[in-house]
């Protein structure tokens, strides 16, 4: 909910400026031309691993300038290593150029995971906890009132464990679709309760959803550094605000060294609905 | 307070040693105005004759001038207003007020008295700028609403915040470094609608001073700056009303006696309705949208006798935004002040002030089906003790003592029953915050002239609660519980503050000055033009108290009889405990928002160079600034020194006046300047199916460069005893530049697999008029 406050705070900072630009100034937008400084391509490496059968992979590209196309690169030829505090470890397979898959570990709800990649010549290590899965007790739908107009909103409810810090992603899926939208949040104002929460979402490019539609939610508990790297990389989207951080910066990794990117390890559950 | 009144005391008798040698006897009194009774601040009071021998009268209009027996003329002057001279024979004290009639001759050049003083080259204290309210009348306008703040920015080492921005950075310093005082309240957020407008009503203001640099004593609290507005006390002679109706806002403002001669009311208001067009919209979203301001400003003052005077004075205003039942924000500031002048003698001027200011904003929103509401808040309780001994024209000084309690709440959010959300209070943060201080101006002779001063602080947190400190992960390592008023942290700093004057001739002359301050509470803020959701947080155990110490040499000189004045001044400034953000910082409700910042040290350094004329048909000024700020903060950029957000290498402001006829003057101002530094991406990336942006180094960018030309014209339609009425047209962004007020970067909708940057520019050719009346 502490997400979901900032959400509407932010909101409504940005609702003041948008009228406040609407009606009072002639406001105007254009393409303009910025030199911004090529760099050495840096690592990004994205890893899950969960409480479901595996494989799991990870994936690892590169960052490309600002103003070549949105192709990263993948990285190939580098040593991936998946371990637990048991004492289990594993070297991944690389299956396409960039992806690298297990073949036996299954993730187990409590474990330490770690992640080691060594590749050109350096060395990442991501170092994750699999908290116990929360299930999903149903998914409802509201109709929200929006400055753009009338939306249905899915709620997860569900119910925080008592007495511990959880942090929960959450993946809404839309006929099959899995949506790029980002919805975390957390239990700071909440812990024990039954916690109803919308997934809403800032981006522009979300699918409506109506009427007939298949609905399915992901929900994974996560740890708190995982739950900061999504919460930074939320803060990075501002959609379009034009009051923006005055320090942005990259979103807060669990990797060393440098690397962009998260490992993610976390139990999951899931439900789904038909939007009547 | 008994160490401080034995101070005191030993002070008066070593000086009244020294003092009776001669027979000396002393004028003190008042310098008004005619019409209405206002007392003038800063009017020169001088004998004729000599080069040295005169003092200018303080915030209360009020002059003491300790002089050998014998005959003499006296003058007394003020920028804007016709000379007054009175002859005395001097036997014995004599209390005597100067009236002086306000010069309504200025067509023609001003005949300039040989002897008349320049406070240019003549006040030993410098980094001040002067806003004469009679020149920002004619300054073009931002939508029809003459502001203090926006004006102030066209002084030279003075920087917006940004486009149409009341905000100001002060010689590298940040926005929140700067003290601005309304009647001596503090004002914790001087914006109207964002920044667009201050809160500053120019019609109830009297006098605006801004020190930049080398603050007197009596003044901290603060790294950059103080903005001393002072308002107007209302006419003693007559009622009036005044007002403009303007496009965006009108005002109006009520002034009279009481008591004739004794006492006066005044009474202004102003209000937006940019809000009421809403309700002509098409669309039914729009009609429910508000947006507007108002403010008000009382005040009220009664002489009791010659030597008592009480002043009540007060502020409320409130931004309100919000859209149909879904959302609500306001914000505001109310500040209340009690003055009492006393004269313990004609060289003794005393003030006591009891000062009340607070700053909330309220969020109510019933989104996603929660009714929540935020809250949060910053009071002060200021007592206040200033005394003034006017000991001879050699030796003045000023001491006295301060006491302010500091309460803020930083947030609370507050739900209905049946909401799943627990409700929030983050632990209110109380805190002491005392000075004392005592400064001596020294003039031994017509061609040298110091004052020097000390200040000495405490600031203390306050418990209850429990205070954290954290590691350099940001962890809590450690938990400390305190009870109410159970003293946390207390920081001791010894403020030494020193300027000289070295006349070198009637139209030279150098100066140089050092100061220290420290600042006690600090502004988190972490966006580009500022929220007013920005929370204030005091000193503790994590955040330790800012301290600036500032060099700062200048060369005055006037030409053409005083027409023309020039000036430049170099400083040097040296940061300590300078804060910046983590990245990825998370400051809003978070209990832990000191675990978020990162401390270091800083630099600013520049040149002002300011020429201004200041008489004749013709008046304005050219300033220009080159200067740098930077930090240095272990966690950003590798701990190397990279320029603060604030950052700009050249500003270059040009204001003229041209008053064609009685009836049409005409106006003009261009100011250019550098883009601030800023953080852009140097790459970018994919996760989690986002585009993302990817970031190399902070503020490594530079916005573009800025420049703006903005055209007014003032129709004086009529103007008798009466009734005064006035047109006012101008036009913001003249030739229509597209200045960059953000740029964001997006995928191209031509090309997604393309990034683009977009800029957004807020105003081109904002026209506006207002009409203004007085009678």
């Amino acid at each position: 909910m502490k997400l979901f406050i900032f959400n509407t705070r932010k909101n409504a900072i940005a609702f003041v400026i948008l009228i406040v630009v609407s009606f009072l100034i002639s406001s105007c937008e254009k393409v303009i031309n910025i030199n911004l400084n090529a760099k050495a391509p840096q690592i990004i490496i994205e890893g899950i691993i969960t409480d479901q059968p595996e494989p799991y992979t990870v994936s690892l590209t590169q960052t490309v300038n600002f103003d070549e196309s949105n192709n990263f690169p993948p990285v190939s030829g580098a040593t991936v290593i998946i371990s637990d505090n048991s004492g289990y470890s594993e070297i991944l397979t690389e299956t396409t150029p960039g992806i690298y898959t297990t073949s036996a570990i299954q993730g187990t709800a409590g474990k330490i995971y770690t992640l080691k990649v060594t590749a050109n010549g350096k060395e990442y290590t991501g170092v994750a906890t699999m908290p116990p899965p929360v299930n999903i007790d149903t998914l409802t739908i509201t109709s929200v009132n929006t400055p753009k107009g009338s939306n249905k909103t899915i709620y997860v409810n569900f119910t925080d464990p008592t007495g511990i810090n959880n942090y929960y992603r959450f993946i809404k899926i839309i006929n099959g679709t899995a949506q790029s939208s980002i919805f975390i949040t957390d239990d700071l104002l909440k812990d024990g309760n039954i916690i109803n929460q919308p997934l809403l979402s800032r981006g522009q490019d979300e699918v409506k959803i109506k009427s007939g539609d298949m609905v399915s939610v992901v929900c994974q508990t996560i740890d708190k550094n995982v739950y900061n790297y999504f919460r930074s990389l939320l803060q990075l989207s501002t959609g379009g605000m034009i009051n923006q951080s005055s320090s942005p910066a990259n979103p807060l990794s669990n990797f060393n060294n440098g690397a962009l990117g998260y490992f993610n390890a976390c139990a999951v559950t899931s439900k789904t609905i038909v939007i009547p | 307070m008994k160490k401080i009144r034995l101070f005191l005391i030993a002070i008066f008798c070593i000086l009244s040693i020294s003092s009776s040698a001669q027979i000396k006897y002393t004028i003190s009194g008042y310098v008004k105005d005619i019409k209405t009774g206002e007392e003038l601040i800063g009017a020169t009071v001088f004998v004729k004759d000599s080069k040295t021998i005169g003092t200018s009268t303080n915030a209360y209009g009020f002059f003491s001038l300790t002089i050998p027996e014998g005959n003499y003329i006296i003058i007394a002057q003020y920028i804007g207003y016709e000379v007054k001279s009175t002859q005395f024979s001097l036997k014995q004290n004599t209390k005597y007020n100067f009236i002086l009639t306000e010069n309504v001759t200025q067509l023609d050049e001003v005949v300039i008295n040989a002897e008349k003083k320049d406070d240019n080259i003549t006040k030993n204290l410098m980094g001040i700028e002067k806003i004469n309210m009679q020149e920002i009348k004619n300054i073009p306008v931002f939508f029809g609403e003459k502001d203090i703040l926006k004006t102030i920015q066209l002084m030279p080492g003075v920087k917006s915040a940004g486009e149409g921005n009341s905000g100001f950075y002060i010689r590298g310093g940040n926005a929140d470094q700067n003290l601005i005082l309304l009647d001596e309240a503090t004002v914790y957020n001087a914006s109207h609608l964002l920044g667009f407008f201050s809160v500053f009503n120019a019609d109830a203001i009297k006098d605006v001073t801004l020190y930049k640099g080398g603050q007197p004593a009596e003044f901290g609290g603060r790294l950059s700056s103080v903005l001393d507005i002072r308002t107007k006390d209302g006419s003693d002679k007559k009622f009036g009303i005044e007002g403009g109706i303007g496009l965006i806002s009108s005002r109006l403002k009520i002034e009279g006696p009481i008591v004739n001669d004794k006492g006066s009311f005044t009474i202004n208001a102003r209000r937006s309705y940019a809000d009421l067009f809403l309700k002509f919209a098409k669309d039914s979203a729009m009609k429910q949208r508000k947006l507007y301001f108002y403010d008000f400003n009382a005040k009220l003052n009664y002489r009791i006798n010659d030597n008592n005077r009480v002043f009540l004075s007060g502020y409320f205003g409130k931004d309100v935004l919000g859209f149909g039942t879904q959302m609500g924000v306001d914000w505001g500031n109310i500040t209340g002040t009690f003055r009492w002048n006393h004269l313990f003698s004609e060289k003794i001027f005393s003030n006591t002030s009891i000062i009340f200011s607070n700053y909330d904003y309220n969020i109510n929103t019933i989104l996603a089906g929660t009714d929540g509401e935020i809250i949060s808040r910053i009071q002060d309780y200021n007592f206040k003790q200033d005394f003034q001994y006017f000991l001879s024209t050699k030796h003045k000084f000023k001491f006295g003592f301060n006491s302010i309690y500091h309460k803020i709440i930083p947030g609370a959010i507050t739900t209905k029953s049946d909401s799943s959300i627990s409700e929030l209070n983050l632990k209110h943060k109380q805190a002491l915050d005392n000075a004392i201080y005592l400064s001596h101006e020294y003039n031994p002779s017509g061609i040298i002239g110091f004052i020097y001063g000390i200040r000495l602080t405490s600031f203390s947190t306050l418990g209850p609660g429990d205070f954290y400190s954290y590691n350099s992960l940001g962890e809590t390592i450690d938990t400390t519980s305190y009870n109410n008023g159970e003293f946390v942290k207390t920081y001791f700093t010894l403020e030494p503050r020193f300027a000289a004057n070295f006349i070198l001739n009637e139209k030279n002359s150098v100066k140089v000055s050092y100061g220290r301050n420290t600042q006690n509470l600090h502004l988190l803020s972490n966006s580009t033009s500022g929220n007013p959701t920005d929370l204030w947080i005091p000193s503790s155990s994590n955040v330790k108290p800012e301290i600036s110490d500032q060099v700062s040499m200048g060369y005055f000189r006037n030409f053409k009889n005083n027409v023309y004045e020039f000036s430049t001044e170099v400083y040097y400034k040296h940061l300590q405990n300078q804060i910046d953000y983590k990245d990825g910082a998370e400051l809003r409700f978070n209990e832990n928002a000191e675990s978020q910042l990162l401390f270091g040290t800083g630099r600013a350094y520049g040149i002002e160079f300011f020429l201004k004329k200041k008489s004749g048909r013709f008046t304005g000024w050219i300033g220009y600034t080159y200067a740098k700020t930077e930090k240095k903060i272990g966690g950003i950029n590798n701990g190397e020194y990279y320029p603060a957000k604030q950052d700009r290498t050249h500003d270059i402001s040009i204001v003229g006046i041209y008053e064609f006829s009685k009836k049409w003057t005409i106006s003009a101002t261009w100011v250019y300047y550098t883009g601030n530094a800023i953080t852009f991406p140097s790459g970018k990336y994919e996760v989690a199916g986002q585009l993302v942006n990817y970031y190399t180094e902070r503020n490594g960018y530079r916005m573009p460069d800025y420049h703006r030309l903005d055209l007014g014209v003032t129709w004086q339609k009529k103007k008798t005893e009466k009734f005064e009425s006035s047109w006012n047209f101008s036009l913001y962004n003249a030739y229509g530049r597209e200045n960059a007020y953000s740029i964001t970067f997006q995928e191209d909708p031509n090309d997604p697999a393309k990034t683009q940057a977009v800029q957004t520019t807020l105003f081109r050719w904002v026209p506006s008029i207002s009409y203004n009346f007085k009678f």
